[in-house]
């Protein structure tokens, strides 16, 4: 009963919560989408291409937290090296967790789903071998690879050494900018720029170049564009490889702010990534981006309104209510059909 | 046709359960002979045995396995065993392995479950099958009053006497006055959040709720600021909590953090780096000290100091070796000598009320520190 009444209490109450640090919330909101945003991506390209949701996405996040580990274990990477070595630390981290990424999704398209195409297998075989292949890779991390080399592999949490420590650039103790109205990190910057950064390079370069142009090509008619001569193949091969190399970003940026990983890092994070795909509308990569900036404000904004828990449900209502009214999400669903 | 298939599996079937069978009772003949018939049975251990907070209760199975192997060192007739079942400490993975002691009759009890969202989701299916359940850690306070099952009992405090010790720490040894409250949502954090709030009273300064599996806390640590929080506790596991303080470090709260005994395992401080150091967990648990016989024997065994629960895994094994030596061949028997058992544990005196607790005069809470990659005993909380 009282929890009940509670519930009719708290909204009143928690307004404020919301309003007296409206700004803070967004940046930590825009800093929680933007890695959505980034890991939407893949889910976003791919279908778009392929009209296939590739669940294994979530793992090829999980493989590039695992790779900056690697990483920095072997480079001998630790809290308080000099910045220079921080620097070219994370940049080695980026590249690597990006060919990492890239690479796994590369390995899942050529194992699992050419094999598939080449058989003209219909789509729910697709749909179910993303899942398998999803369960395969977080089972090599959560058990195979803990058998051959036992820790730092398996089950548990790991610590990934913070390089960068966090700092205040914008607020009470800012080193930039001394005020009251906002907090704003180095980390939370690093990680908003980069991610809309890569975004941006993204859309150019399937906007702008040749090899993109065969991307939305086969996204818009794979048929006309196989008979154009567009390699349908390598096209698939070259979303792969982009939307993993997002991930490995994804996967960079994400280590950076939270310095962890674990087998099942990417689980959470695929669902709240495929939901920001579909809420801007899947298939389109600014939709995406809108979608995963979005889902990150509702989150942090309802998580102070009631409680940290409330997230997932007021985010999954605020899906519903967005494909109610529009049913491709927001910005539709089409990677090459906008600006053809 | 296909019922001749059917009928045609369950000739095999039969078969092979008359094999089996035949196997089995040639092994009991063998031991018969040995004059070991008495003393024989099964234990059950089931809990978080891999997984980020397995660390809480490796320890515990291993001081059952000690107390196993010194007793059959000294009882070279018996041929008592003891079964592993890991649960990942999640509750629908339990259910089926509770499903499998239930249906196996050679089990004759059960250590666990190690976590109580488990515990409360299996103690139905071991009450049904009288399966006796003697837990080694899970603290729920409910597990006993609420829906009350009679086979379940534990050698250790719950978590009405571990929440009154958390709130008398923050308020008095931390000398918190405005404390924000966290809680995972679940089985055994939300009441134990619950109680720790009641007994603060007017000293919290806000609560959050956030999620089992969640890693991210930037809206639980933009509360924590605009409460002016001087203390943090949370009740929940340790895969939560290693990143939770993570965050709060990074964001420049250096606060007291308080855990319970969810996070009282190796892994935490591990997990948790440079940012756990000096977070205060509680344990209903007793320090073991270096010099005791335990510790030697523990440490010469399994190559590493005692854990979490170590001592209490003993003490609940050491009760159903004393109840099989006794003549308790069947699961009533062993129920009954649980229910009627007194003796003097590793941790406590031991002996079990009606609901299956042991006397609340007899359990103590521990507040651990942690100092670099150890939970170190830091004192012992009192509650007169």
């Amino acid at each position: 009963m009282l929890e009940q009444l509670g519930l009719l209490v708290v909204p009143l109450v928690a307004w404020d919560n919301l309003f007296s640090d409206l700004p803070g919330h967004t940046v930590d909101g825009l800093t929680r989408g933007a890695i959505y945003a980034l890991v939407a991506l893949g889910y976003t390209l791919v279908y778009g291409v392929m009209r296939l949701i590739n669940f294994a996405h979530s793992e090829v996040f999980m493989v590039g937290t695992w790779a900056v580990l690697g990483i920095y274990t072997v480079i001998g990477a630790a809290e308080g090296d000099a910045l220079w070595f921080v620097i070219v630390a994370t940049l080695v981290a980026l590249i690597g967790a990006m060919l990492a990424s890239a690479g796994t999704a590369l390995a899942v398209e050529r194992i699992a789903y050419r094999p598939l195409r080449k058989k003209n297998a219909p789509p729910l075989i697709f749909l179910i071998t993303a899942i398998g292949c999803s369960l395969v890779l977080l089972e090599i991390f959560g058990q195979v690879l803990h058998a051959f080399f036992g820790e730092p592999f398996g089950r548990k949490t790991i610590s990934i050494p913070s390089l960068v420590q966090t700092e205040q650039l914008i607020g009470p103790r800012g080193s930039l900018l001394t005020t009251d109205a906002v907090t704003i990190t180095n980390l939370q910057l690093i990680i908003f720029l980069g991610a809309v950064g890569m975004m941006l390079a993204l859309d150019m370069f399937v906007n702008r170049s040749r090899l993109g142009r065969g991307v939305r090509a086969v996204a818009q008619d794979p048929d006309t564009a196989a008979l154009m001569g567009v390699n349908q193949d390598r096209v698939f091969m070259l979303v792969f490889i982009l939307g993993g190399a997002m991930a490995g970003v994804a996967a960079l940026l994400y280590t950076m702010q939270f310095d962890i990983t674990k087998f099942n890092i990417g689980f959470l994070i695929g669902i709240k990534a495929f939901t920001a795909a579909v809420l801007g509308g899947i298939g389109n990569l600014r939709g995406a981006l809108l979608g995963g900036l979005l889902l990150g404000i509702v989150e942090v904004y309802s998580s102070t309104l009631f409680d940290s828990s409330w997230a997932d449900v007021t985010a999954f209502i605020l899906l519903i209510l967005v494909l109610m009214i529009r049913p491709t999400g927001i910005l539709g669903e089409s990677l090459g059909k906008a600006r053809a | 046709m296909r019922r001749n298939k059917v009928v045609g599996l369950g000739a095999v079937a039969a078969s092979l359960a008359l094999i089996l069978s035949a196997c089995g009772s040639a092994d009991t003949d063998d031991k018969a002979d040995g004059g070991g018939d008495e003393c024989s049975g099964k234990i059950g251990a089931m809990g978080a045995l891999s997984g980020p907070n397995a660390s809480i209760v490796i320890p515990s199975v291993n001081g059952a396995e000690l107390a196993l192997k010194q007793f059959l060192a000294e009882n070279e007739d018996c041929d008592i065993s003891l079964e592993k079942f890991d649960s990942e400490g999640d509750a629908t993975k339990a259910t089926p392995l509770a499903s499998q002691i239930a249906d196996d009759p050679e089990f004759l009890g059960v250590i666990g479950g190690a976590f109580s969202g488990e515990t409360r989701a299996t103690k139905g299916i071991f009450n049904e099958a009288g399966v006796t359940m003697i837990s080694q850690s899970a603290t729920a306070t409910d597990l006993t009053t609420e829906d009350p099952a009679a086979v379940f009992h534990r050698v250790v405090g719950y978590d009405d006497v571990q929440g009154a010790a958390v709130a008398k720490y923050l308020s008095d040894a931390i000398g918190a006055t405005k404390v924000f409250v966290i809680d995972n949502s679940e089985a055994y954090g939300e009441p134990l959040a619950d109680k720790v709030k009641e007994e603060l009273g007017d000293l919290v300064a806000d609560s959050d709720k956030t999620q089992v599996e969640q890693t991210e806390f930037s809206a639980t640590i933009s509360k924590i600021e605009s409460a002016g929080a001087d203390a943090i506790f949370y009740a929940g596991y340790i895969a939560e909590a290693a990143p939770l303080i993570k965050q709060i470090r990074d964001a420049g709260i250096d606060v007291p953090v308080v855990f319970p005994d969810g996070v009282y395992g190796a892994d935490f401080p591990i997990a948790a780096g440079a940012a756990g150091e000096g977070a205060i967990v509680t344990c209903p648990c007793v320090p073991i000290e270096e010099g005791d016989t335990f510790y030697a024997d523990y440490e010469a065994e399994f190559g590493e100091a005692p854990g979490a629960y170590a001592a209490e895994g003993f003490d609940a094994m050491t009760i159903f070796l004393e109840a099989i030596k006794s003549g308790a061949t069947d699961r009533g028997a062993v129920e009954e000598f649980v229910d009627s058992y007194e003796g003097e544990g590793l941790t406590k005196t031991l002996a079990f009320d009606e609901k299956g607790d042991v006397a609340v005069e007899n359990v103590v809470i521990w507040a651990y520190k942690v100092q670099g990659d150890a939970l170190v005993p830091d004192q012992e909380i009192s509650l007169d």
